[in-house]
């Protein structure tokens, strides 16, 4: 299949699967899933399962719809104007932009790490139960419960349990960005989705995220979105390499990274481009 | 230079291999222009470079932006001082002058300011020879004092100038008295004798102090007396007026004569006479406290000595203008301070206090901004957050904000014909229509202020909100979202207390126009002289219905529909003052409460 898309310099191709369809335990598949923004077709024809409890990376060069996938995958497109979608997503079977399917419970299922460490302007605690809160319950004892496990699974119990009802603003950038990732797991989601949760943060920050994010691999089903290469060969197991809108090569990271069967994936893999 | 500049804007081309273009390569062709590295004709072509480095180098356009703030403030410091001067001094006690003139004539008074005028023919041929050549020597030009002589019972005038060069001697005798009065203004002049119990006590025997003690005992003897007339028979008043209302309810509601009607009559009718009879002796009462009053009178005398004689309780304040010490003078300006600050005003509003004027711009603005606060805020989250971002939703803004606009006194012909005369109309028809014809809030009031003034500043709060709404970072709402927040949600929790700070913003501007403006509620509730509070001690408490009094037409009243102006002005300053302060108090306030919850939205300690 090899029909030219005209002025972009890349020819249409199959994407190129490492990972055995149909591999056991696939917690999201997409399928040939498209997004438009007004007309600008942002992603062509998406294809993948992610599977259960490990990691799966998203790189790929700035503008080729790694952020955008991500953010179809809890909705959060949706607040955008004039945004359509064909294919579907599926999580646990089910998809997700069916007409039916409740988008806030849907986002309670998934929990999300922003590029930017986002805590709100309010008290670690009540950062960390505000999923909860906004659940509806009440109960401080299991507020408390709920916000002890979750900071503890972010590994940063240790460091703010005599600062708990002090403003999260006053946090340092990457006890920010673990604060947001207890937040994201308060409710104990299915997937976590995390885009560049890293690229606000100095080097010791990041490697406390990612030591966080080796810990947390089993719970969750985790998405990460990085620009680092060397971080998505370290923190995941599957990697999906994207470019213009299109997923190109999809595999366990390994694979990916020592033997890319794509020269564009070898390129952006090596820096030649990107 | 012009192609140069249009080659720097264009895009770089890419190179036909299809490679990428480096940035090395396009840069270098920008940044090194060949044609000003040697210019070729020395002379003409420096003589424009040079011009260009003066006002490119340079900043011309400097001294204009910093001369126009320094306008700006040398206006408003002017501004500020002058009222500042003006109503600080306005209550300190002058000396009294008592001028002799050529003719023999005699004019007491407090100097209240001094002028260089240029008196016409006219006024000239009627000098001696001696005044005309004085007057000719300094340039044709004489100087003149305006005197404050009071007496106004005696003269028809309050006011009087008087040239130099009418002036033969000019003294400040000790014996001169300033005594403000309850009625027709100051009198300036002498005190001779107190009369009491047709006994006459001359005034120099009797003594000063005695007299202070005689003067003390006479104010609370009129104090008395207004406290029965106005708040004990007020109160039997406003019982004896219920009970006629319940009687004329119950023949509405039955018709006349009705079983209800007789019954309500029945019933009312032994209270009523109770009332009455309470009523008769709280009149006989204070009669009797009158009567005693009447006994006391202060005789006085002009520096002429035409003599006046007053009630003694008449005399509000009376003090020896020349004879007074720093200590005596510092007590007379500030027990006047007290008055104003704390009484209710008299002779037509110049004189006395403003306290009503004070209460009633207070409680109206606290009810604006309790109306104008949820209207705007509401509209405002439904125009940013809800409303979809379209061709209509411009229009509606824009239209918002040209509603800032709109002259006020638009808003006010608008309040009076909607709020009072249909709404309020309708409201009497349905709840108060025993008190017809006579209207209740079919006219204007409180309420109605408050809601055409929070209509007047709504565009204000709704500018100011959806700025703040939308200052809150994308990040934020994302983060509520993605923790499954619902919209709502996400603004109540999130939103709105993070816009709060701009919100308030925007509350206190609105406050602040709605403070000081004054056209739209000639229309709609302020009145020249209230005769009761908006809040009292009766059910329910605060009286919405109420027209009130207001400082900014107390300042337009004193000033331009007074009987005498001159002796208003002093009062247009000193109000402006308080006005002013008044604002600046509760934005102060406003101020405080915004930047508490600023704190605790930024970095730091709860």
């Amino acid at each position: 299949m090899a029909a030219a898309a005209p002025g972009l310099g890349l020819e249409m191709e199959e994407t190129v699967y490492h990972v055995k369809e149909g591999a056991e335990g696939a917690n999201l598949e997409l399928e040939n899933f498209c997004l438009w923004y007004g007309k600008a077709q942002a992603l062509h024809g998406i294809g993948m399962k992610v599977q259960k409890g490990i990691v799966t990376a998203l790189i790929g060069p700035s503008g080729c719809g790694k952020s955008t996938l991500l953010r179809s995958i809890n909705r959060m497109n949706d607040l955008i104007d004039g945004l359509s979608v064909r294919g579907s997503i599926r999580l646990d079977g089910k998809d997700i932009n069916a007409p039916g399917v409740d988008v806030i419970k849907l986002r309670k299922r998934m929990g999300m790490v922003f590029q930017k460490p986002n805590p709100f302007p309010m008290s670690v605690f009540e950062n960390v139960a505000y999923p909860l809160r906004v659940d509806g319950v009440r109960d401080r004892r299991m507020l408390a419960d709920a916000c002890e496990r979750a900071l503890g699974e972010a590994a940063l119990w240790e460091e703010v349990k005599d600062r708990l009802q002090e403003n999260a603003l006053g946090l340092s950038g990457g006890q920010q960005q673990r604060l947001c990732i207890a937040r994201a797991i308060a409710s104990d989601p299915d997937v976590l989705l995390m885009d560049e949760p890293c690229s606000a943060l100095d080097p010791i920050a990041t490697a406390r995220i990612e030591e966080l994010i080796a810990r947390l691999r089993g719970h969750f089903t985790i998405v990460i979105v990085t620009h680092n290469m060397q971080q998505a060969a370290r923190v995941s197991d599957n990697t999906a390499f994207m470019y213009l809108g299109r997923l190109i090569e999809y595999g366990g990271t390994n694979e990916i990274f020592v033997n890319p069967r794509l020269p564009r994936t070898s390129d952006y893999i090596t820096g030649r481009f990107g | 230079m012009r192609t140069e500049d249009g080659k720097a804007q264009a895009p770089a081309p890419a190179p036909p291999d299809g490679r990428p273009a480096r940035p090395g390569e396009s840069n270098g062709a920008e940044q090194l222009p060949p044609a000003p590295a040697a210019p070729p004709a020395g002379a003409p072509r420096r003589r424009k470079m040079g011009h260009a480095d003066f006002s490119s180098r340079g900043e011309p356009i400097l001294w204009t932006l910093g001369g126009g703030l320094a306008l700006g403030v040398i206006l408003i410091t002017g501004f500020l001082v002058m009222v500042f001067w003006n109503g600080l001094v306005t209550f300190y006690p002058g000396p009294i002058e008592v001028v002799t003139l050529k003719d023999g004539k005699l004019v007491a008074g407090e100097p209240a300011r001094s002028e260089v005028f240029r008196p016409g023919p006219e006024v000239l041929r009627t000098l001696d020879e001696a005044a005309r050549r004085a007057v000719a020597a300094s340039g044709g030009y004489v100087s003149r004092t305006l005197y404050r002589i009071g007496n106004y019972d005696l003269y028809n005038e309050d006011f009087r100038w008087v040239p130099e060069f009418e002036v033969r001697e000019v003294r400040t005798p000790p014996d001169m008295f300033f005594i403000e009065r309850l009625e027709w203004g100051s009198f300036v002049g002498r005190i001779k004798a107190l009369k009491r119990d047709g006994q006459v006590l001359e005034a120099g025997k009797f003594g000063l102090g005695n007299l202070r003690g005689e003067h003390a005992e006479a104010r609370a003897r009129w104090q008395r007396v207004r406290r029965i007339e106005r708040t004990e028979i007020g109160e039997v008043n406003h019982y004896l007026e219920k009970e006629r209302l319940a009687v004329r309810r119950a023949a509405l509601a039955h018709g006349e004569g009705s079983a209800q009607h007789r019954e309500a009559q029945a019933a009312s009718a032994p209270r009523t006479e109770a009332l009455k009879k309470r009523h008769a002796g709280l009149s006989a009462q204070a009669k009797a406290v009158k009567e005693v009053d009447e006994k006391v009178h202060l005789v006085l005398a002009d520096a002429a000595g035409r003599e006046k004689e007053i009630r003694l309780s008449e005399v509000v304040r009376f003090y020896p203008a020349n004879s007074l010490g720093w200590g005596d003078k510092a007590g007379v300006y500030f027990s006047r301070w007290w008055e104003f600050l704390t009484e209710e005003p008299r002779e037509a509003n110049t004189e006395g206090g403003v306290l009503p004027a004070i209460f009633g711009t207070a409680a109206m603005t606290i009810l604006m901004a309790l109306a104008v606060a949820p209207f705007g805020v509401v509209t405002a989250l439904y125009l940013r957050e809800y409303a979809r971002q379209g061709r209509l939703v411009s229009i509606v803004r824009i239209s918002v904000n040209n509603l800032a606009g709109v002259p006020s006194i638009v808003y006010g012909v608008f309040g009076l014909g909607f709020f009072a005369y249909i709404v309020g109309a309708t409201i009497d028809q349905l709840f108060y229509s025993e008190r017809l014809p006579s209207p209740t809030f079919g006219t204007g009031g409180l309420l109605w202020s408050s809601l055409t003034l929070a209509l007047l500043t709504v565009p204000v709060v709704i500018v100011a909100t959806e700025e703040a709404l939308s200052a809150v970072p994308r990040s934020a709402r994302e983060g509520s979202l993605a923790c499954g927040a619902s919209k709502w949600q996400t603004i109540r929790r999130i939103v709105l207390p993070q816009a709060m700070p701009g919100i308030m913003t925007g509350l206190i501007l609105a406050m602040a126009r709605g403070a000081g403006e004054v056209a739209p509620l000639m229309l709609v509730g302020v009145v020249k002289l209230a005769p009761e509070l908006p809040i009292d001690g009766f059910f329910p408490f605060i009286h919405l219905e109420r027209s009130f009094m207001h400082l900014g037409f107390h300042i337009y009243d004193v000033g331009f529909q007074s009987r005498n102006s001159e002796a208003g002005k002093p009062m247009v300053f000193v109000t402006t003052l308080l006005l002013i302060g008044l604002i600046a108090v509760m934005n102060a306030w406003a101020i405080c409460v915004r930047n508490r919850l600023k704190r605790k939205l930024s970095a730091g300690h709860f």
